[in-house]
């Protein structure tokens, strides 16, 4: 394997992860704030995808200006699901329950999206797509660019409704002591809806930039849960400054084994990464909280 | 002299973070003795526990077990050495029957692939286990699923699946917490009975009518320290005892007064002289009518009724188990009561929520620590006015908060979490009083912390009242409490025994009794 | 020593047994006597052995029935909800398929007594990835199990020996229509009623009480000597073994198998939301939820071919009966008929006879 296309590679991972961390941030977001782990994650950046697509398609709209139209759109979806069924878990073993009750959401989602759009394969395209920088040696290509700026817009953004506003406040509070918080006038239940509702909402670009930089159809959740999963587990459940962290790290490492081996193995790095840190720390390598004896 | 230890601790050391939970702690269960282990909360006694069956590590110190050292065991080692437990929070199996419950236990020396292939229990091993279920009075309920059974019922059956297993000794943690009295006699029975077959016991209870009669040796531990030890009789008359149930033993008192003289902060009160109230007693402002409460497993609250004075300071003290915190939660919106009302201001509020409560100006300190830890002090002060609009008030607040509790401004922007538990508890006062409200109600202010502390934060509670606020108080530290207060209240087992000014309280007779074994008929002064 | 009064605690009614107990009840053996002639009879029955439809909706069943009460063992029994059974439901259906090719076995019957073979290797497959799985705790045990599933799926679809995408061919046992079918129902028949004994065997051992004993408090179980670690994975390694022969057979049925058929990432969806359907734990759950739903899912994909719709209602079915009948069916019916025969007897809890102590209030 030669220098130059282990250099390509780490670029290609570095900028491939500010994607996935886009869409890992929804998943480690939810589950932050209501220790439920949404399984759901794949089909939801899928469904950004097909909105965008129609948006763009049907309508003309650009695929970044779409996003105002997409993200209200999921956040609203990502309430109703709070409010409608993840609310109704019991304490008692609301996280397993979760898997199961969004594993059924995935399923539904997948279902309209086959119902809706068939099972052919379908990409995003606008003029920027197909260009790209050339910098030295490498091409990087202007959408990975666009949508790594959009992930640490959106990680940014993040960051100031989560540690600048009453709203982030009082999120902290609850998560942090939620008999205080409730003592103090926190709404807690709809602090948490707004929360879950900005999770799906964030997915929603991280569908786009996924949809502008992949092909997908209505089954491609599957590939994507289990990235997700891996991303997430190993940078730390509820940390989003590790699920970009590690996103970028996984997919430098697969690229490098797609390089020095084959395409098709790259992805049992996911596997093998969830595996490995689940069985010897459970908490992920930046996750705060530990996963909790049941 | 006494029968060999069965069970000695030696010097066993323990922390958790900066507390200390259990300092060179010792203490010597005598084969065949019932023998108690009492002390105030926070004492170290479930910890001690923990430590001897192996469910928490020690950092020093050991533990024998006839002679033969098991420092730092795992549970089941213990468990299958003869050591038997229960816990203060009772587990049993709950979607097993209770038959089934018991039997598990008697699998302990099996291999699990013969396991697979015998029945559940033979013949003789099912006889046993209804025998047993027949002496603590459960066999009728065997093929119940245990999860339906009563709070005390429960307690039972964890016994009942102990005693299968034949064990030497058991650790008994809070038998008699939250049963019914009559209940309570026929345990004791029990315990005498099984003792006499040969068991030995070590209890730990806060009940001290129960303890005194039953046991024939009581150990009692204070902030993680074996206190003294000795017969009942020779426990009851201990000055130092006494001391550390009513709280602030003297040396302790006299060292706060230096260190409130030292101290930059300066309340225009003292604790020393509590603020009287108005001549003419005005309407109460909170009034707790016949109210009964609990949550699932009991009733906890069995009838209280209590009318806090408006402008004064109301405390509340009673032994463990008696109610006080549930009292408080009821109050505060966290709990529904069964029955009866509370009023403030004549108005209902029993049945808010917590922040309906609050809007109405109420705000509680709760027991447990309840800043937000990775947040600033200055921070978790503000989130006191979290439901206040104007931020103009919310500034002005802030700073009239900060005049009353320099510590704010001191370490404003230090995580809050990184103070002691002192420190933080005055940034607590700090928080609840941003919504300027007119009752403030304390649970514990002065629990696990040092005398000095102590000291600083009594003398903040007779200020906060100063400026005409109401303050209900609940106390674990009886003096230093209800010589603060104007009010005193006894709550023992549910109800209220005993009310009166808090000196009168303080004075009455029968209240080192009541702390220390003895309960007391209802007296109101 | 002090007693209470002597009463038979099995002959109240009015009380609520526990549904774990296993009533030697006269009532429970005969039906599942009735049963068990029912589906031997089956084939017979008009619209039974004559429409190949119908029997290859009951081969599917039994096969699912087998699955979920071997999946049941252990998720049912532990409380660990594994999402990962389909990893040896694929193993069998390859095994298999390998060994028929690279043993030259001949078609038909023989190609039966690969099946017990399906079971061994699936159950040695469960030794390490138990070992793996079983570190961690409840909830990041259900993802372990799922990254393993498509693991599996990932390793079936590229290594060579496993055919890649295409898989690998079986050659069909020579049988004509309806006797296809019918063979193979009654090879399944028996795996089912083998999972069903060795279920209801694991129940009443002790064995069976460790585990559920961990399903309710596992800490404590251990502190009372339960060995946990090796129950745990013993039940794991039982629970595999019906699904990889249940495996072997479909790809036996199916004349070959491939990878996403043989790892179907909706069949460990099927298996817990049969599971959960007909009651998580109890033995005739399994197979009531297998019932329904199999049924259910054949017709579906008979009237509508169309893929999105039939995920759209499998979805909302499920999430109806995980947030409506948490418990399943079972459980919720005989609550029912306990409740009944309470009525009927005249009688209720508080009025029984007393022990020698009261009985405190709740």
């Amino acid at each position: 394997m030669s220098f130059d296309a282990l250099v390509e590679a780490i670029i290609d991972g570095v900028l491939t992860g500010g994607v996935y961390a886009l869409m890992a941030a929804g998943l480690s977001l939810i589950f932050g704030v209501m220790d439920i782990i949404n399984i759901a994650q794949g089909a939801m950046v899928v469904l950004g995808a097909y909105l965008s697509y129609v948006l763009s398609v049907h309508l003309g709209i650009d695929l970044f200006l779409g996003l105002l139209i997409t993200v209200p759109a999921m956040l609203l979806l990502g309430m109703f699901l709070e409010w409608g069924f993840m609310r109704r878990l019991r304490e008692g073993d609301r996280t397993s329950m979760s898997i199961l009750v969004t594993y059924a959401f995935a399923i539904i989602i997948e279902g309209f999206l086959t119902l809706s759009f068939g099972t052919d394969y379908d990409q995003l395209s606008a003029p920027y797509i197909n260009s790209s920088v050339h910098i030295l040696n490498f091409y990087l290509p202007d959408i990975y660019i666009f949508g790594f700026a959009l992930a640490a817009v959106v990680m940014a953004g993040l960051y100031v409704i989560f540690f600048r506003t009453k709203f982030g406040r009082g999120l902290r509070a609850s998560l942090q002591n939620r008999t205080a918080a409730d003592l103090i006038g926190i709404n807690v239940n709809r602090t948490r809806m707004l929360a879950v509702g900005i999770g799906v909402g964030v997915t929603a670009a991280g569908g786009m930039v996924y949809g502008a930089t992949n092909a997908f159809n209505p089954g491609s959740g599957y590939d994507l849960i289990s990235r997700l999963l891996a991303i997430v587990i190993l940078g730390g459940m509820g940390s989003i400054g590790g699920a970009m962290a590690s996103a970028v790290f996984l997919l430098v490492a697969a690229d490098i084994v797609a390089v020095a081996w084959e395409p098709t193995w790259s992805i049992l790095v996911f596997y093998a990464a969830i595996i490995l840190v689940l069985s010897f720390r459970p908490q992920g390598l930046f996750g705060a909280r530990a996963a909790r004896a049941q | 002299m006494s029968a060999p230890a069965l069970i000695e601790v030696a010097g066993i050391s323990k922390s958790y973070g900066g507390v200390q939970a259990l300092s060179l702690c010792d203490l010597s269960v005598p084969k065949g003795s019932i023998s108690g282990l009492i002390g105030p909360n926070g004492s170290g006694k479930t910890t001690l526990f923990n430590v001897i069956t192996g469910y928490e590590r020690a950092r020093e110190g050991e533990v024998r077990f006839n002679g033969k050292a098991i420092t730092n065991s795992t549970p089941d080692r213990v468990f299958d050495l003869g050591i038997g437990r229960t816990f203060q929070l009772t587990r049993i199996f709950g979607r097993l029957s209770v038959l089934e419950n018991v039997l598990v236990a008697t699998q302990r020396s099996e291999s699990w692939a013969r396991s697979l292939l015998r029945r559940a229990a033979s013949t003789s091993e099912r006889g046993r286990a209804m025998e047993l279920l027949d002496f603590v009075g459960l066999a009728r309920l065997a093929s119940d699923l245990a999860g339906t059974l009563s709070f005390g019922q429960r307690k039972l059956l964890e016994l009942a699946s102990l005693l299968v297993a034949d064990p030497a000794v058991l650790l008994l943690d809070e038998p008699a917490g939250g049963v019914n009295p009559t209940l309570i006699n026929q345990l004791a029975e029990r315990i005498r009975e099984l003792n006499k077959a040969g068991k030995t016991f070590l209890v730990v209870e806060h009940n001290m009518e129960f303890v005194m009669a039953l046991c024939d040796r009581v150990t009692v531990l204070n902030q993680g320290q074996t206190l003294a030890s000795g017969t009942p009789e020779q426990i009851r008359a201990d000055p130092a005892v006494l001391d550390a149930y009513l709280g602030g033993d003297i040396a302790g008192e006299a060292v706060a007064e230096q260190a409130k003289k030292k101290s930059r902060y300066k309340p225009t009160v003292t604790a020393a002289s509590p603020i009287q109230p108005v001549a003419s007693e005005p309407p109460p402002l909170l009034t707790i009518d016949g109210v009964i409460a609990g949550y699932g497993g009991g009733d906890i609250l069995r009838d209280v009724t209590i009318d806090v004075a408006e402008g004064g300071i109301t405390c509340i003290v009673g032994p463990n188990g008696a109610g006080k915190s549930t009292l408080l939660a009821t109050i505060c919106g966290l709990l529904r009561p069964r029955r009866g009302e509370i009023r403030f201001r004549g108005e209902l509020i029993s049945g808010l929520s917590p922040g309906q409560v609050l809007a109405r100006g109420i705000s509680i300190v709760p027991q447990a620590h309840s800043l937000f830890p990775q947040m600033t002090v200055v921070e978790n002060v503000e989130m006191g006015a979290f439901t206040l609009r104007d931020k103009a008030l919310v500034a002005e607040r802030l700073a009239s908060v900060m005049e009353l509790f320099p510590i704010v401004s001191e370490r404003a922007r230090e995580k809050a979490g990184s103070l002691s538990g002192g420190q933080q508890r005055l940034v607590e006062f700090a928080r609840c009083l941003m919504l300027d409200p007119a009752l403030v109600i304390l649970d514990e202010p002065s629990m696990g912390l040092d005398p000095t502390t102590r000291g600083i934060v009594f003398d903040t509670v007779a200020h906060m009242n100063t400026t005409g606020r109401t303050i209900l108080l609940v106390e674990q530290n009886a003096r230093a409490g209800l010589r603060l207060s104007s009010h005193g209240v006894v709550l023992e087992n549910g109800m209220v025994r005993l009310t009166g000014s808090g000196r009168e309280v303080l004075e009455h007779p029968e209240i080192e009794a009541l702390y220390l074994g003895g309960s007391v008929s209802e007296v109101t002064i | 020593m002090s007693s209470a009064a002597g009463t038979d605690p099995a002959a109240e009614p009015g009380r609520t047994p526990a549904v774990t107990v296993l009533p030697t009840q006269r009532g429970g053996w005969l039906v599942a006597i009735v049963a068990l002639a029912v589906a031997i009879l089956f084939p017979f029955v008009e619209g039974g052995a004559g429409d190949e439809g119908t029997m290859s909706i009951a081969f599917f069943v039994v096969i699912y029935m087998a699955a979920v009460s071997a999946w049941n063992i252990f998720t049912g029994y532990s409380g660990y909800l594994a999402l990962g059974h389909a990893v040896f439901f694929g193993t069998g259906a390859y095994t298999l398929a390998l060994a028929v090719k690279d043993w030259n076995v001949p078609a038909g019957w023989t190609t039966m007594w690969l099946l017990p073979l399906c079971g061994v290797v699936a159950g040695a497959l469960a030794i390490p990835l138990g070992l793996v799985a079983l570190r961690t705790r409840r909830h990041v045990f259900v993802v372990v199990t799922i990254a393993f599933f498509f693991i599996f799926q990932t390793l079936a679809t590229n290594l060579s020996f496993t055919g890649g995408t295409a898989g690998i061919q079986v050659v069909s046992p020579p049988w004509t229509y309806p006797v296809y079918n019918v063979n193979f129902y009654y090879v399944g028949l028996v795996v089912v009623v083998a999972t069903l004994a060795l279920s209801w065997s694991v129940r009443r051992s002790r064995f069976g009480l460790q585990l559920m004993a961990i399903r309710d408090d596992e800490d404590r179980a251990r502190g009372m000597g339960v060995k946990t670690t090796r129950v745990k994975l013993a039940a794991f390694v039982i629970s595999a073994v019906p699904v990889g022969i249940a495996g072997g057979l479909f790809a036996n049925f199916q004349n070959g198998v491939y990878p996403q058929g043989a790892f179907d990432p909706l069949f460990d969806l099927a298996l817990a939301l049969m599971g959960f359907i007909g009651g998580i734990g109890t033995l005739s759950g399994p197979l009531l939820g297998a019932l329904v739903l199999e049924s259910l899912q054949q017709k579906f994909t008979q009237i509508f071919s169309n893929d999105g719709l039939y995920l759209i209602i499998y979805g909302a079915l499920f999430l109806a009966v995980l947030l409506l009948l948490p418990r399943g069916i079972v459980p919720s019916v005989a609550e029912q008929i306990r409740s009944w025969r309470a009525r009927r007897g005249g009688r209720t809890a508080e009025a029984a006879a007393g022990s020698g102590l009261p009985k405190v209030a709740r």
